[in-house]
């Protein structure tokens, strides 16, 4: 990419400084597209088997206490729901990067919210692991 | 090549002069906009506006951790007309984040080169057709 842009059709030219602005400011989308792929198509899949099994298959829509204790207390449907878990955590923390990435920050910023992100991230799945372990008894 | 979440303007064209180049604002300029332009912006803040839900979802779960008289408080509000309303427009925000996510990844693994736009009417119709359908059960129209 050349250092001067021409403005085009009105629009007021922006110098691109590759030393300064992050990689998504450079053009480069990088590994976050592919992980935002990845983890978009397990979540497709999961979410479809979430809406029927909590909602559609169910009467009023919802299940009760001693249901939803029941429910999580097959291993199968506690290792979906957090495989769910994860890859929705994933792929939504991965959705605000890359919001945040196209305001074009510096690379150290950059680093900075893939960090932060990520441990939100982590902190978010272990909130579901509490949560399902009280629920079922385990703690 | 590598996989542009938007839509290119060609080998060698600065990505900067596309509309949603400028930062999240650019969203809302409607220059030269095409079909793939609001396809990402309707991406973009159905994303958000999930994210929103995903974390306001976990955080009702936490009645859970307060026991079935908790729980049954918040079934009671979950079942009723406005929260339902609310369950419509979440469920066609899903979907059409979905669908057009389903878009979107083939257009960036190059595997739709051409008929983009069919495509798109094809995945938004069956969107459109799913949330009727859903539209229907949750406000208990149909059974």
């Amino acid at each position: 990419m050349s250092a001067g842009v021409t403005a085009k059709r009105g629009q007021v030219a922006r110098e691109p400084d590759a030393a300064t602005r992050g990689a998504r400011a450079r053009g480069d989308v990088g590994w976050g597209w592919a992980a935002q792929a990845a983890t978009g198509a397990v979540v497709l899949v999961l979410v479809a088997v979430h809406m029927v099994a909590q909602h559609f298959i169910l009467p009023e829509g919802l299940r009760d206490y001693a249901q939803v204790e029941a429910w999580l207390r097959q291993p199968i449907v506690a290792a979906v729901e957090t495989v769910f878990l994860a890859s929705v955590t994933a792929h939504a923390l991965l959705g605000v990067r890359a919001v945040l990435l196209d305001l074009g920050p510096s690379p150290r910023v950059e680093r900075a919210l893939t960090a932060g992100l990520g441990v939100i991230g982590v902190a978010t799945v272990l909130y579901g692991l509490w949560l399902t372990a009280v629920v079922t008894g385990l703690a | 090549m590598t996989p542009q979440t938007g839509r290119s303007a060609g080998p060698g064209v600065p990505r900067g002069d596309l509309p949603h180049r400028a930062g999240a604002t650019g969203w809302f300029d409607t220059r030269h906009r095409h079909l793939g332009d609001w396809a990402f912006v309707v991406n973009r803040l159905s994303g958000l506006g999930l994210v929103a839900y995903l974390y306001l979802h976990l955080v009702i779960l936490s009645q859970l951790a307060r026991g079935p008289e908790a729980w049954g408080g918040f079934l009671a509000i979950a079942t009723s007309p406005p929260v339902l309303l609310f369950d419509v427009l979440l469920l066609a925000g899903l979907l059409a984040h979905a669908f057009n996510g389903i878009r979107v990844t083939l257009l960036g693994l190059g595997l739709v080169a051409s008929r983009q736009k069919a495509l798109w009417v094809a995945l938004m119709g069956m969107a459109v057709l799913i949330a009727l359908a859903g539209a229907s059960r949750i406000l208990g129209v149909t059974s």
